[in-house]
């Protein structure tokens, strides 16, 4: 089977719902002779990504945790153990995509037991704690996902899972125990059990739902959401080609990324791969750029350029994202990106109607110290602190700009070291161009570039220097 | 809403959820709750606001409340099925540019568990959650009266308007039921379902005068309820709201209804032009809206009516008005 794993390269919001979309829709990879997408799976993340899809007709859709080919008849979408599953906001986005003439997205939908629940416990602590960092902040989402990662180490056992969902006895157990372990942290939150009233049961930030009112939304869920077991998803990738949602993007991820402005979760190929893998799989890789950069919240943004004003009608200022930031191509970070994911096969080069005739600028290198910088060299496996001197060193970095001397996707190909398959000029699956072969048309395989060149870019590497040194 | 961009309400979501398995539209209620949704509960209000914005910079308000007590019968399932029409039928026939939806419910203070509900004005199809978040009584006293009169309280002293307080404009509000109001305001059920301290009882008669200065009130009396026909609880509302009393024969016609008294309200179209509009967009319900507002409409359309019934688009082909 010819499968596809979509991954952000930068910060997130590069448009991987809108190239999703595209390769489950008929203009997609299922016009060149392949089969159609049957399912869309998701691999890391939860709740807190925002993928959007705008339909040929104008409905637009903000994706969270349904697959974002599901505005195509028929794509299923499968939440794999990967995913830390909110069972009530899917039910607020299924009623979304109701009234958007999708009535079925909850019958197009499996959930693997195993996956994790976020759960208003979780939210509640997660965003007290990031309120308390004050002007600290991470960039936290404040849906929950870093408390219900958190829990998962602390109580791998007893973290409440989606298979729970049908066990009451013990979602119950499970539930009570994660509110009362939050409550004992962080008791100022109010986490409150059962609170009495209506009024109680939907208050502000720290009013929770009652264990016994979560349990019958949960138990509703399972009711209709059928939940997997081992294997289930090895069987659905031998019978039907998947595309694999990444969810953020891999300069957050939770070893890789800029510590600690990061994610609580592998935003890579690697989960994609190890659930491909077990099903004797594999999968074309596909980078998705900008042709900028964006940032939500703060963190390491070295071309970042407040006076750069484009187009950007889904993303706002979040409450606990905060402030939305602009800038120009940074081929040194994207090149780390394309390194610490082990490579791309091909590109899919997005927005660039917003770039047209705007004064968007190339970064091949950094100035650091006044010395050039062209490569970020990526530090030892889990290793944190090589993380965080990193951080510190491209807080002080100074971009260096050329303009650009080619169209952006021959540069991008050039700079990122594989082709640009895809080019996008707008927001639905008709803005998009399939540049360059993605699938091998007589075969109906995805076609596999060769591996991805770095060493011209590495000549001038530069690994941080060690704190204090 | 919860802090993320889809909500995380416990309850919506499990009512979502048992919908999916089930059948009703109505998938609070029939989730087996038993006390008001928080999104539609009157306590501690200020007010449900009506405001204008960028994109829609010349709102007015449109307030419909409804009773679920069991005279009813099988009406409010029936608006809650019909009602998310209303805010496109408006649109579509341009009869106001900027619509603000908002929909509640009535039940009887002296014994329901939810005596009133209020969702929140919308722009868009969200009122449609309010909607289906409304708890459905099925009690009632069985004394032909019903808690209008806390609707009508809410509305005057609970409801702030742009269209009023910018442009001396007052909005739309529909009660829809088939018993009368009780004569007065009760303190004490004021201060249990809005927690207000009001000194002392609130005659209707005055009350009335407070929200028919920011609302022109409207009571339609719908066909399939207990007390259709009913000339005390007609009598009663012509008494207080004098033309402004709908007889519905068709309560599937309720959002045309609704939607042309609007547009009659607001000068957009005449009754003929009116039911015509219903035929354009494949409604049958011209007839049964061409009879109910009858005395609201112009003299003159209804003499057209009468000329020709043909152009009406109904079924029977046949008005009498």
């Amino acid at each position: 089977m010819s499968h596809v794993i979509v991954v952000d390269l930068g910060y997130g919001d590069a448009g991987k719902g809108t190239v999703v979309d595209w390769l489950c829709s008929p203009r997609g990879g299922s016009l060149r002779g392949a089969a159609p997408v049957h399912t869309v799976v998701r691999f890391n993340g939860g709740a807190q990504a925002g993928h959007n899809v705008v339909t040929a007709d104008g409905r637009h859709h903000t994706f969270a945790q349904f697959g974002s080919g599901t505005f195509n008849p028929g794509v299923r979408t499968h939440l794999s153990r990967f995913m830390l599953v909110d069972p009530l906001a899917l039910a607020a986005e299924a009623g979304h995509l109701a009234t958007l003439g999708v009535p079925d997205a909850l019958a197009r939908l499996t959930v693997d037991q195993d996956a994790l629940l976020t759960t208003p416990y979780h939210r509640a602590a997660n965003q007290a704690r990031e309120l308390a960092r004050g002007s600290g902040r991470h960039g936290s989402c404040g849906m929950g996902i870093g408390e219900t990662a958190r829990y998962a180490l602390s109580h791998p056992d007893e973290a409440p899972r989606a298979g729970d969902c049908a066990a009451p006895r013990a979602l119950a157990r499970k539930l009570a125990l994660l509110r009362d372990w939050l409550a004992a942290e962080l008791g100022e939150l109010g986490v409150a059990a059962g609170a009495g009233g209506p009024a109680g049961a939907r208050g502000p930030a720290g009013g929770v739902p009652s264990v016994e009112d979560l349990c019958v939304a949960y138990q509703a869920f399972a009711a209709v959401v059928p939940l997997t077991g081992p294997g289930h998803l090895a069987g659905v990738l031998r019978q039907g080609r998947a595309v694999f949602e990444g969810a953020q993007g891999v300069l957050l991820d939770e070893w890789r990324g800029f510590h600690p402005y990061t994610t609580w979760s592998t935003t890579t190929f690697g989960n994609a791969e190890t659930l491909l893998a077990e099903a004797g799989q594999a999968a074309v890789r596909l980078g998705v750029v900008r042709s900028y950069l964006t940032r939500h919240g703060p963190g390491p943004f070295v071309t970042e350029d407040p006076t750069l004003e484009l187009p950007e009608p889904h993303n706002r200022r979040g409450r606990w994202q905060g402030v939305f930031r602009t800038g120009h191509f940074d081929a040194v970070a994207l090149r780390y990106a394309v390194e610490v994911a082990g490579g791309v096969d091909a590109l899919a080069l997005t927005h660039l109607d917003a770039v047209t005739g705007q004064p968007v600028r190339l970064c091949r290198r950094y100035l650091v110290d006044g010395q050039p910088v062209a490569r970020l060299v990526p530090g030892p496996e889990r290793d944190l602190a090589y993380q965080e001197r990193l951080t510190a060193m491209l807080l002080g970095a100074r971009p260096e700009y050329t303009e650009p001397s080619a169209d952006w996707p021959s540069l991008a190909g050039q700079l990122l070291g594989a082709p640009v398959a895809l080019v996008s000029r707008g927001p639905t699956a008709a803005d998009k161009d399939q540049v360059a072969p993605l699938l091998d048309q007589v075969t109906g395989t995805w076609r596999r570039p060769g591996p991805v060149l770095l060493a011209r870019a590495s000549r001038a590497g530069c690994r941080p220097r060690r704190s204090g040194s | 809403m919860g802090s993320g961009r889809w909500s995380t309400d416990v309850y919506d979501a499990a009512a979502r959820f048992r919908a999916a398995t089930g059948a009703s539209a109505f998938a609070y209620s029939d989730g087996g709750a038993t006390r008001v949704h928080p999104a539609l509960d009157p306590r501690g209000v200020t007010a449900r606001e009506s405001r204008d914005s960028a994109e829609h910079p010349d709102s007015v308000a449109i307030a419909v409340l409804f009773d679920v007590t069991g005279s009813m019968l099988e009406v409010p399932r029936t608006l809650q099925g019909k009602l998310p029409q209303l805010l496109g039928l408006l649109l579509r026939k341009g009869y106001v540019r900027h619509p603000q939806i908002m929909f509640g419910a009535i039940g009887d203070a002296t014994c329901d568990r939810a005596p009133l509900q209020v969702g929140q004005f919308e722009s868009d199809n969200r009122m449609d959650d309010d909607l289906s978040r409304i708890l459905l009584e099925g009690g009632g006293g069985g004394q032909k009266t019903e808690s209008y009169e806390l609707a009508m309280y809410f509305m005057a002293r609970h409801a702030a308007t742009d269209c009023y307080e910018k442009r001396g404009k007052r909005g739309y509000l529909f009660l829809i039921g088939d018993e009368m109001a009780y004569p007065r305001v009760k303190a004490s059920e004021v201060r249990a379902i809005t927690g207000d301290g009001l000194q002392s009882d609130l005659p209707l008669t005055a009350l009335l005068a407070e929200v028919t200065r920011r609302w022109d009130v409207y009571y339609i009396l719908p066909a399939g309820a207990s007390y259709v026909g009913d000339n005390e609880v007609l009598g009663c509302w012509r008494s207080l709201l004098g033309q402004n009393v709908i007889e519905l024969t068709d309560t599937d016609a309720v959002c045309e209804t609704i939607a042309l008294t609007v547009g009659l309200g607001e000068d957009a179209v005449d009754l003929a032009e009116g039911v015509g509009d219903l035929g354009d967009v494949g409604s049958a319900a011209g007839p049964a809206v061409a009879r109910a507002l009858a005395g609201i409409g112009a003299g003159q359309a209804r003499l057209e009516l009468a000329a020709s019934p043909d152009d009406l688009g109904g079924p029977s082909g046949n008005v009498r008005l």
